[in-house]
């Protein structure tokens, strides 16, 4: 279990994290979004020591994280580093050893690798030489090599085609079904929807959520009934409570908790209802709502 | 200290192939072994032609003297008459002529070495013939002139070497101040390529500051030392096959392990300087202006070191040999001189190993401190406190 408690960071006069508190658990893939300049990458920093935080600790298993706790990491930055003249297996291979991998573990470790990602023609290629999107696996091979214990990622889907996302997704829920925490950021809340179990949603160097995608959507509290009548009168929905959006055949109404039933039997009495439900917030919508 | 062995091993198989590396190498081998028997090739003609006109003594005393060794080679060219000899001097023939034992005659002034040759044969042959003459036995008489001649020692300052030395001193100043400026340059670039590209944050998290930057430093020493090692073999290799090393002076086996003695502490020194400083940068453009201070310093010991070599027995080369960072370049530059007591070689060593020290213990710092602070360039004030 990774316990991040009440990270504070200050540069100059201005405020980078104010008190930013959540948790990963062992097994869990969890999803840290927030806007451009919130906070994200302050905080995996910090709890990748590679920045100290002004107060607050970053916790493993109720014990302030070490230098050696932190070895056993797999880290990927926010802007990508590498040996641009390095070539791919040797980087990796390096890489695994720094980690304290023997010569033999750092060389099957980068072979696996390597062939997962889909590298292995690229092996004796400078790092230089492949496209971006290579280079980004090539990161990621960087920071799996070692079998970490935990994942840190900043931004791992940023600049991957469909099929390199979904070979990521692939790996990193291989991880997590291992028992590894996983923390990442990412822009594309679509696919922290997809993949994550529990997201994080910073503003301002302030976590204005943090729970279950679940629970998050429990408890968004604007929700929206969404009905479709074939072959009703267009002012059909007038006169009932709640506030209305039209949009052609599509009503949505919103703070209709107490009406539903009502708003049903119009429904049914103005012509053929083909749907009628409640609409599941999406990520984004959550989002939006909690940065607003 | 596994992590340490490798960064350098790192360093020095991805710098050690690079192309760059490979011809700087051998471009500096081939240059120092061509300087080596420079000397060699301008030092005057070691051998000369003489005209002799009826002078059977002379020309027989010239003929039993050659093959000595570290004297100039003679040729007798018998002439005719005076006249021919004097047109032969005129035309550049012959160096000089000798004309019935009695006259030399050459243009404008015999050559000082060639005169005293040419007079000692004179004497011999004269004496020779003067004792035959008075009835002696030639044999005997030849057995009897058979001297050892007179050995040289000094008891001040050895000057005999003076040129050869001088010559030794200016090549260790080119030599030094290549190999501790180019590593050093590695270094800061090394330095700004990991933290330019963010790879430090991961490094930083796999390994500790002082091993990434101690790592950098080794290796690309061990490269510098290779490079120092192969010049220092193709230098006194060249010598020895153009036997030119019977003119070294004595004790370049010190002169040699001194000079490494000296790359070490130097090359520590500012190569650390040179981290210390480009940690303060983040890209790759910024470098060459924020190590200027190293580049000052080691233009300026380049400098000093110069004038050390032309006058090493000066009182500002004895002083500034003494001072670090200095002490890197003059003090080999002096001892290649020679005549440098011991006490002094002590002290600047021992001065310029402190300095070393607290350039290690100064740009660690620094370079933990700035290192991981990409962006803006960094206040050298900021970082240390």
């Amino acid at each position: 279990m990774i316990e991040i408690d009440d990270l504070h960071k200050r540069y100059g006069d201005k405020t980078a994290l104010d008190g930013v508190s959540f948790s990963v658990k062992p097994g869990e893939m969890f999803g840290f979004v927030g806007a451009n300049g919130a906070g994200k990458t302050t905080t995996m920093r910090i709890l990748m020591g590679v920045l100290t935080a002004d107060s607050g600790q970053v916790r493993r298993d109720g014990r302030a994280l070490t230098f050696d706790d932190r070895r056993r990491f797999g880290y990927m930055p926010e802007e990508r580093g590498l040996y641009q003249k390095m070539k791919v297996a040797e980087q990796v291979h390096y890489f695994g050893q720094l980690n304290g991998l023997s010569p033999k573990e750092a060389a099957k470790a980068t072979g696996d690798l390597l062939e997962r990602l889909a590298l292995t023609e690229r092996a004796g290629d400078e790092v230089g030489a492949l496209s971006l999107g290579n280079q980004q696996r090539v990161q990621l091979a960087v920071a799996l090599v070692h079998d970490p214990e935990v994942l840190v990622l900043d931004e791992p889907f940023s600049g991957l085609d469909p099929i390199a996302v979904d070979a990521l997704a692939e790996v990193l829920a291989e991880r997590r079904a291992a028992g590894v925490p996983v923390l990442f950021s990412s822009h594309q809340l679509d696919l922290v929807e997809r993949l994550c179990d529990s997201v994080g949603i910073i503003s301002a160097g302030r976590m204005v959520a943090s729970d279950t995608v679940e629970a998050l959507r429990a408890r968004e509290g604007r929700r929206l009934l969404k009905v479709v009548v074939r072959g009703a009168a267009p002012d059909w929905p007038t006169g009932l409570s709640g506030n209305i959006t039209k949009n052609g055949d599509e009503v949505l109404f919103a703070d209709a908790n107490g009406s539903d039933q009502e708003i049903l039997r119009a429904a049914t009495a103005a012509g053929a209802v083909e749907h009628f439900g409640w609409e599941r917030p999406t990520l984004t919508e959550i989002f939006r709502e909690a940065v607003a | 200290m596994n992590g340490l062995w490798l960064v350098a091993r790192r360093e020095i198989v991805t710098r050690g192939r690079t192309k760059g590396f490979v011809v700087g190498l051998v471009l500096s081998a081939v240059l120092v072994g061509a300087l080596a028997v420079l000397p060699r090739l301008f030092s005057g003609p070691d051998s000369f032609t003489v005209g002799v006109v009826n002078s059977p003594a002379l020309q027989s005393a010239l003929a039993g003297a050659a093959g000595n060794a570290g004297d100039a080679e003679v040729t007798a060219k018998p002439f005719a008459d005076e006249a021919a000899a004097r047109k032969a001097v005129l035309d550049g023939d012959v160096d000089a002529a000798v004309v019935g034992d009695r006259r030399t005659l050459a243009d404008g002034e015999v050559d000082g070495e060639l005169g005293a040759l040419l007079e000692s044969a004179h004497q011999t042959a004269q004496t020779q013939k003067q004792l035959a003459e008075a009835g002696l036995d030639p044999a005997k008489v030849s057995a009897a002139m058979r001297v050892t001649p007179l050995e040289q020692v000094s008891v001040g300052t050895d000057t005999r070497y003076e040129g050869v030395r001088t010559g030794i001193a200016f090549l260790l100043v080119m030599v030094l101040f290549f190999l501790l400026l180019q590593p050093s340059m590695y270094v800061a670039m090394g330095v700004v390529e990991e933290k330019g590209s963010r790879i430090v944050e991961i490094l930083l998290t796999s390994i500790r500051p002082w091993q990434l930057l101690g790592g950098k430093i080794l290796g690309l020493g061990v490269l510098a030392l290779a490079n120092l090692v192969v010049l220092i073999v193709a230098g006194l290799g060249a010598a020895a096959a153009t036997g030119f090393s019977a003119d070294l002076p004595p004790g370049m086996t010190g002169i040699v392990l001194g000079t490494l003695f000296w790359f070490l502490l130097g090359y520590a020194f500012f190569a650390t300087m040179a981290a210390a400083l480009s940690s303060l940068v983040s890209r790759q453009e910024e470098v060459s202006s924020v190590i200027s201070p190293l580049t000052l310093l080691i233009m300026a010991t380049y400098f000093v070191s110069y004038f050390a070599a032309v006058e090493p027995g000066s009182p500002v080369a004895r002083i500034l040999s003494i001072i670090p960072p200095f002490s890197t370049m003059v003090m080999p530059v002096r001892t290649a001189g020679g005549g440098v007591p011991l006490w002094e070689i002590g002290l600047a060593a021992a001065l310029m190993a402190a300095a070393t020290a607290g350039m290690l213990v100064l740009g660690a710092r620094i370079y933990e401190r700035a290192v991981l602070r990409t962006g803006a360039r960094i206040k050298l004030s900021e970082v240390v406190r």
